[in-house]
């Protein structure tokens, strides 16, 4: 089921990517079609895996989570296209979204998390995950911003919306994230630090990868935030620290996957 | 009788940089006609210098010699450049090339901007200022005539000028692309021209927060701004309106860049680095080109806008086709016309020349012949007269079809002249005037060319 979603997620972008030749109005709707189906398809994924696991309770496991990333994505692309479309906002999304199910497919831990039972790693997973998904957008339009501003420099167009409009939507999404991403790592090393069975990341801790690269894409995304107080990091600077933040995340999720915890 | 000669430069065949250099504004313009006319007296030449276009139209005598050298020489001097700088890019057409191109100009259809009816306005005024230096005279006021109606007949009669895609609609797409409100934008227009009207006009569609207007002409600020609702302000405090502004159409008459990139960087500062859309539709240019490296600066000029404008083109076909199909049928109905205003008084010549020589040689044989007729008087008087008909049809013929020749018309009937010796009698027996139908005397039809 979950592959079939994947399928309908990169039908419904290619579908769309289809559309910057003629912009065929019928197109648009097959995209949309493909979009919804990946929606539930995705959505069955997760309480199908609830079920077997016997617990309705969100980001229990690896697998989880990264299925409730790609899907409240979705959910999120689907509403900004219903509400105020930004064109070529799929193109940029979609990817992500399948990078997320492909992740969960391949990578996913089914085994539950042996620490969720606690508030703040509770308030850590929500905010890690909710920060996660407000980067990505971040990063996404940051991208299409760099795209669509490299175009207009060189005195062409992209069919990717005003770039104030993709400055703002970077700015709203960069915002959320970093707020989110904040108490993430606050909670998150209140309970590393603090855990009844001691310090999971191990006396070293400071030393962790997992640390350093979170510490890193929160400094970018405060970099980002600085623009009121520093002008020159906005435009095509805080789009590339946008993009650059979310490299930097995605390399915290891998280093969550695969680095030991302890050091 | 004349022969058209044009050299010119355009947005096709040459960069901005080199237009800019070889740009003649008003006062230059009508300065360089009274050069001209000083340097070439027997001449005459109508000066065209637009944003997009420099072209020097000019009628001489067929017999005179090209002197195309010092033609280029003349607008090489007048601007103190080398020639070398721009002839590369320099087109040369003659004869009925140049009543085509003339045609297709104020038709628009050689614009950046397809369907534009400014061109229409500045061909009118290039030749009311040659009108008026006293550069146009028998052929070039006819043409230019001829071209201003053809210009009013495609703009009337053809879908062209409806829905363009101009450098207007083109920098309002692009400022929509930067650009999502605009109740919170200025936009300063530097210059208060036609072409800063018609941006203008595009940009008060989008109803900005605050339109300002500098001019070194305050009252035309004034007029420019009261029209579209905006505030005329002191091009003297230019860097402050610079640092409020988010679009600035800038159309100065400048003959050097206004705004520079050292003077920008500090007003990006002040600007807080909020980006800002400058439109730089001046020739020369008025701002300086490498304002557009820095940062939050989108910098357009009249040859950036003209690759959009091109793919505008190329979805109005039919409308170009109809229009195109205007100019052709008045260029043949202007060459017809031309031809027939050349060749009339020639034919006419040939003809009176040839029938009193036949005449003259009937006279004296009657003479010798005592007991002739009236009958046969009529009838050796219509043998006569039928001869020279039949003799003078077959050149009269090739003249007629000389313009489709690869030869000139003028040169056949310059020829012409000189073999029948008919400028000898041009002054003696006259023609029936510049317009006047030839009437042959014979009763032959000069038409036709055919006798009886």
């Amino acid at each position: 089921m979950l592959l079939v979603a994947v399928v309908m997620f990169i039908a419904s972008g290619a579908v769309s990517l289809s559309r910057l030749g003629d912009g065929y109005e019928g197109r648009r709707l097959v995209a949309k079609a493909f979009l919804y189906a990946g929606i539930i398809l995705a959505a069955g994924v997760l309480l199908w895996h609830s079920a077997m696991r016997g617990s309705f309770a969100p980001l229990k496991d690896n697998f989880d989570a990264l299925i409730w990333l790609g899907l409240l994505l979705a959910l999120f692309l689907s509403y900004t296209q219903r509400v105020r479309p930004l064109r070529g906002l799929d193109w940029f999304v979609m990817p992500i979204i399948v990078l997320l199910l492909v992740s969960a497919a391949v990578f996913g831990r089914a085994k539950p998390h042996e620490y969720v039972s606690s508030a703040w790693s509770w308030a850590h997973m929500v905010t890690a995950y909710g920060g996660a998904l407000a980067l990505s957008v971040a990063g996404a339009v940051g991208a299409m911003y760099l795209i669509a501003n490299q175009r207009l420099r060189h005195k062409r167009t992209a069919p990717l919306g005003s770039l104030e409009r993709l400055e703002h939507f970077t700015r709203v999404s960069v915002t959320l994230g970093f707020s989110l991403l904040t108490i993430g790592l606050v909670t998150g090393l209140v309970r590393a630090l603090g855990s009844p069975h001691g310090n999971e990341l191990g006396p070293l801790w400071y030393r962790s990868p997992k640390v350093w690269l979170a510490f890193g894409a929160w400094a970018v995304y405060a970099l980002v935030l600085h623009a009121p107080i520093n002008p020159t990091f906005r435009g095509r600077r805080a789009a590339l620290l946008s993009v650059v933040g979310f490299i930097l995340m995605v390399g915290v999720l891998i280093a969550v996957q695969f680095m030991p915890a302890r050091r | 009788m004349q022969r058209l000669i044009l050299l010119g430069l355009n947005h096709k065949t040459a960069p901005l940089e080199v237009r800019e250099r070889l740009a003649f504004n008003a006062e230059q313009c009508a300065a360089a006609l009274a050069a001209f006319r000083d340097r070439f007296p027997e001449w005459e030449a109508v000066l065209l210098s637009t944003c997009n276009r420099v072209e020097l139209y000019v009628a001489r005598a067929p017999h005179e010699r090209e002197r195309e050298h010092e033609l280029i020489g003349f607008l090489a001097g007048f601007h103190a450049l080398a020639a070398a700088q721009f002839e590369p890019h320099v087109y040369r057409k003659s004869d009925l090339g140049v009543v085509e191109h003339l045609f297709l100009v104020v038709s628009s259809l050689d614009s950046m901007v397809l369907g534009e009816t400014q061109i229409l306005g500045q061909v009118r005024e290039a030749y009311e200022a040659a009108r008026r230096v006293g550069c146009a005279g028998t052929v070039l006021n006819p043409l230019f005539q001829r071209a201003i109606a053809v210009g009013k007949q495609v703009i009337h009669q053809t879908p062209l000028a409806e829905g363009r895609v101009s450098v207007a609609s083109v920098a309002v797409d692009y400022a929509r692309r930067i650009f999502e409100r605009f109740h919170d934008k200025t936009v300063l227009s530097i210059g208060a021209g036609k072409m800063a009207t018609l941006l203008l006009q595009g940009f008060v569609g989008l109803a900005p927060g605050k339109l300002l207007v500098c001019n070194r002409n305050v009252e035309r600020a004034e007029a420019l701004a009261a029209r579209f609702g905006g505030q005329p302000v002191a091009l003297d405090d230019l860097a402050q309106h610079l640092v409020a502004a988010d679009i600035v159409v800038t159309s100065t008459g400048a003959p050097h860049p206004i705004v520079g990139r050292t003077q920008f960087e500090t007003i990006l500062r002040q600007r807080r680095y909020r980006p800002i859309f400058l439109i730089d539709i001046a020739v020369p240019r008025d701002v300086e080109a490498s304002v557009a490296q820095l940062e939050n600066v989108y910098l357009y000029n009249l040859d950036d806008l003209q690759r959009v404008v091109m793919q505008g083109r190329l979805q109005r076909r039919d409308a170009v086709a109809a229009a195109r199909r205007i100019v052709d049928e008045q260029v043949n109905e202007f060459a017809a016309w031309q031809r027939q205003r050349e060749l009339g008084p020639s034919i006419h010549r040939l003809y009176r020349r040839y029938h009193a020589v036949a005449q003259e040689e009937l006279a004296r044989t009657l003479n010798k012949l005592p007991n002739v007729s009236d009958s046969e008087r009529a009838h050796l008087e219509d043998l006569a007269r039928r001869i020279v008909n039949k003799l003078l049809h077959d050149p009269v013929q090739v003249l007629r079809r000389s313009e489709n020749a690869h030869v000139p018309m003028s040169q056949y009937l310059h020829a012409m002249e000189k073999l029948f010796q008919l400028e000898a009698d041009e002054h003696g027996n006259g023609g029936d005037g510049d317009n006047g139908a030839p009437v042959d005397p014979s009763g032959a039809d000069p038409a036709t060319g055919k006798g009886e």
